[in-house]
């Protein structure tokens, strides 16, 4: 199969030059996903899928064009050929236009566990109901599963260019989720726990129900609080949304352009000693892993802040050129649908040598926060930022009782200069992760 | 694509282990973009996707198979697969599929298809070069032009067959602003299932999108920061309608109903908002973003009166949660695209006008926060908590509209928010954007006449934790310039 894609690759790009191309580039993806959800035990919906497609980026006259079909029959084929040609006419004139050469050899990574293809549809539809069991038997107050459910995906991905590029490999997730809501009078609470794995055996159903649970349950009764300016710590899925919002304004796109806060501050700290940030798409078990990126550059470990220290950018082919850098490997395709643009693997902060219990437990009066709101409002440009935060309120280096309705406003920025301390304990939610996080004193605006 | 008696054995062997009813979904989407960013026509990509969804109900339990193969051989393949996953006796059924008509129609007067990809860059090119000579403090400008032509066909075990074309455009502008270390941004969309005539209704040719984008970037850059607080709020007719969609309409979607997930649940008859309220979703509408001749379940587009005068009348149903109550659907089930099994979602929905003046509304208020224009939001169906952002908005000082505010979000309570609303001007301007639930985007419009509301959170204190309902407009974020993500 691998090698009549390659070959299929090859006739392809081929065929593009052949028309005109100056230079040419294929994406193959074939892809399968499973999605079982359940709900009281039994399985609400099951979905099982193929899925297939091409992405070919053409290069004439220092302009780019691209067209992508999930047909792959010869005629549509040679019509994404046409329309990708035709495309390119009317792109601008851009010398940063280029494509990867061939390499000798990729980092080798063990991306494929064939457990998750061979396990049983039964078995993994007895992962999910054990998930929600485990949830819903943690508390009596957990009344209601809003989702539950296993999901896994196998995909095998091929990419060839006219400069002689050719490369394949194949990859494998797997992962659980639970969404339940817990109840005590009037109020309802929300919980959730996700956990996603190259590895099958690796599933952790009772750690993903036991957490959701405790989530929902430990926030019910929350009460509100005044305004207070206190310590305040990230737990790491709150650490790792604003991980998001940051993400961007390291690529060398948003720089290029003006759109990031980074910008001219390349070699200078732009945070506090204790944050490290790093995208590795070589990562060991990581589910953003691969041996190349979406057009065909090997994956490397990229460290972008070294305590502190903004170090580098994200770059792909076309933004490393403009630069005249060397890609890091972070050309990243949404599907076979989009170009390869600047994005990032694994990326994470690197954990700390000291436990989450120890990261607070100096902290008189304080606020560990476990869900923001409105992050989507905060502004990637300006680094400007405004949530609505609910968590547990830390008493005497512990965490006490739930909390509610606290705007936290401040800038990306400066809430890197206040970083205190980083705990060991990265977790990963999908791509990217962060350990918990202390950050000095933020002034919360209570109703 | 494929024919009726082909059809027909699909679903037959779709339901060969059993199951109550079975569907077929097949889908070819072609799509055309243009993207300007940096002044540079960066992306000029057009593309084609084809696949089909096979789904089989049994009971409470759904079983969905999806392939791109549309052979006779890939799509039987994928009957089997969803058919395995239901446990019965095969019934035998005849299916006779008959042509289903719809009464909505949607004319397109020029397919967007037909038209030249030059001419589609030189909109793009023309609003970049506006909203550039708006002011030398815009930096940064991104244009995006998308066209989608989507064909569907949809049959089921009940015999209903329909075939449907869907043609939407749409135009979206980004303008970044800088004056020294303040950055601001403003966009402006437009869009609708229209075709290339979308440019030449009023206010929605390339240059007025880009003049509003640009204005609305330097607007916020002498704006100050919204105060915080509980205060009155007045909502522009042109402001759109996020509220509306948060506030009630994820909350009125049938299988948040069903799971006992909305705060709506067994109020039908009971008053739910104050008497000036009437909220309808309307997928029949000409030419908007969320209208449709035929819903992605083959039933016809419909009008339905969910608020009337504070009362709540019905749901938003899909057949699934249609049948599990044992009546029709509203032809509310929608799907992005044959890779997911249909839902229950909102079209174009919006708060009916009422008599007032707009005008007079503001001039009434003696101080609080006029929004102009609003942004993305979520909601928590579960207890009612929804936030808002506002894309423009003012401060009103003694019945005037005052000085322009940055950065203001809105929170409230749907039901409470709802019985608050004090006056309901008589216009009604629709905004557009891409509904998110269950990980589907879907294209909707929604709209408000201009609204006093007594009082809502400014600052976003009280907010809504884990939502479940969200709508993002269309400015522009990283990575999604190169897809068409509807």
């Amino acid at each position: 199969m691998q090698s009549q894609l390659s070959q299929r690759a090859v006739e392809v790009v081929h065929r593009a030059q052949q028309l005109g191309a100056a230079m040419s580039e294929v994406f193959f993806i074939n892809s399968k996903v499973l999605t079982i959800e359940v709900r009281e035990q039994t399985v609400e919906n099951l979905k099982l899928a193929e899925e297939r497609g091409l992405g070919l980026r053409v290069f004439r006259d220092g302009r780019m064009g691209f067209a992508y079909s999930a047909d792959l029959s010869p005629e549509a084929v040679e019509e994404v050929i046409q329309a990708a040609l035709a495309n390119s006419r009317q792109t601008t004139v851009d010398e940063g236009n280029c494509l990867p050469s061939p390499v000798a050899s990729y980092p080798e990574l063990d991306l494929y566990d064939p457990r998750i293809r061979q396990a049983e549809v039964e078995s993994k539809i007895e992962l999910a109901k054990e998930v929600e069991r485990v949830g819903r038997e943690y508390d009596p107050r957990i009344k209601i599963t809003e989702s539950a459910g296993y999901e896994d995906s196998e995909y095998q991905i091929t990419i060839a260019n006219s400069l002689g590029l050719n490369a394949s490999y194949c990859g494998a997730y797997c992962g659980l989720y639970l969404v339940v809501v817990g109840q005590e009078q009037d109020d309802n609470q929300t919980g959730f726990a996700v956990q996603y794995r190259l590895r099958y055996d690796e599933l952790e159903p009772n750690k993903v129900g036991r957490e959701a649970a405790e989530k929902a349950v430990r926030m019910l009764g929350a009460r509100k609080i005044g305004t207070c300016r206190v310590p305040v710590v990230l737990d790491p899925y709150v650490a790792t949304s604003f991980l998001g919002v940051l993400a961007p304004a390291l690529t060398a796109e948003a720089v290029q352009k003006g759109k990031s806060l980074f910008a001219s501050r390349l070699g200078q700290s732009v945070g506090s000693e204790a944050i490290t940030i790093i995208d590795d798409g070589t990562l060991a078990n990581g589910i953003a892993s691969s041996p190349f990126d979406g057009e065909g550059f090997p994956s490397s470990r990229t460290v972008l802040i070294d305590r502190g220290n903004l170090q580098t950018f994200l770059y792909n082919t076309y933004t490393a050129a403009r630069d005249g850098v060397v890609s890091t490997g972070n050309g990243v395709r949404g599907s076979f649908k989009t170009t390869p643009e600047v994005g990032t693997t694994n990326f994470f902060i690197q954990p700390g040598s000291i436990s989450p219990e120890k990261l607070i437990s100096d902290i008189s009066e304080g606020l560990y926060i476990t869900e923001v709101m409105g992050m989507h409002t905060a502004n990637p440009i300006s680094g400007d930022f405004s949530v609505g935060a609910a968590g547990l309120w830390i008493k005497n280096g512990e965490l006490t009782t739930p909390v509610r309705g606290v705007a936290i406003a401040g800038n990306l920025a400066e809430l890197l200069q206040a970083v205190e301390g980083v705990a060991d304990n990265l977790t990963f939610f999908g791509g990217k992760g962060s350990p918990t996080i202390r950050i000095g004193r933020m002034t919360g605006s209570g109703a | 694509m494929i024919g009726k008696d082909g059809l027909k054995e699909i679903l037959s062997i779709a339901l060969s282990n059993g199951g109550d009813f079975a569907d077929i979904f097949l889908e070819r989407r072609r799509t055309s973009i243009v993207f300007c960013e940096d002044n540079r026509i960066e992306r000029v990509n057009t593309g084609l996707d084809v696949g089909a969804g096979i789904r089989v109900i049994q009971g409470d339990n759904t079983a969905y198979a999806y392939t791109n193969d549309l052979s006779m051989t890939g799509l039987n393949e994928a009957a089997r697969i969803a058919s395995h996953a239901v446990q019965g006796e095969n019934r035998h059924l005849t299916i006779d599929l008959r042509t289903v008509t719809s009464p909505v129609e949607l004319i397109i007067e020029e397919r967007p298809d037909s038209v030249a990809i030059d001419r589609k860059v030189e909109e793009v090119e023309r609003a970049n070069r506006t909203a550039r000579a708006v002011d030398p403090r815009i930096k940064q400008v991104a244009v995006s032009y998308g066209d989608v032509v989507q064909n569907v066909v949809v049959a089921n075990s009940e015999g209903s067959y329909i075939e449907d074309e869907r043609i939407r455009t749409r135009f979206v502008v980004n303008a970044v602003a800088a004056e020294g270390s303040l950055i601001q941004t403003g966009y402006e969309a437009v869009g609708g299932h229209v075709g290339y005539e979308l440019f030449k209704e009023k206010g929605m040719s390339p240059e007025a999108v880009a003049l509003e984008a640009a204005r609305r970037a330097i607007l916020m850059l002498g704006a100050r920061p919204a105060p915080a607080g509980r205060m009155p709020v007045v909502m522009s007719g042109e402001a759109g309608g996020t509220m509306v969609h948060e506030a009630c309409g994820h909350g009125l979607e049938a299988d948040h109903i069903q799971k006992q997930l909305s705060v709506y649940a067994g109020k039908v008859g009971q008053p739910v908002a104050s008497e000036l309220i009437s909220v309808i979703d309307d997928a029949t509408l000409p030419g908007k973003y969320g209208s449709y001749r035929f819903d992605d379940e083959g039933v016809p587009g419909q009008r339905k009166v969910l608020i009337k005068n504070g009362i709540l009348q019905d749901y938003m149903y899909d057949r699934l949660t249609a049948r599990k109550e044992g009546r029709p659907s509203t032809g509310n089930g929608r799907r992005e695209s044959f890779h997911y099994r249909p839902i229950p979602r909102m079209t174009n929905t919006y708060i009916k006008a009422g008599q007032e003046d707009p005008e007079k509304i503001i001039r009434d208020t003696r101080r609080g926060l006029l929004v102009k224009k609003m942004g993305g939001g979520q909601v928590n169906t579960v207890n009612g908590d929804f936030v808002f952002d506002v894309s423009e908005g003012y401060l009103i000082q003694d019945g005037e509209i005052g000085p322009p505010v940055r950065g203001a979000t809105l929170t409230g309570n749907g039901p409470e928010t709802l019985r608050i609303v004090e006056r309901v001007g008589k216009d009604l301007g629709f905004g557009i954007g891409t509904c998110g639930k269950d990980g589907q985007g879907v294209p909707v419009s929604d709209a408000q006449p201009t609204l006093a509301i007594r009082e809502l959170i400014v600052g976003g204190v009280e907010v809504p934790i884990s939502p479940n309902g969200e709508i993002r407009r269309l400015a522009l974020k990283e990575g999604n310039r190169s897809s068409w993500d509807w």
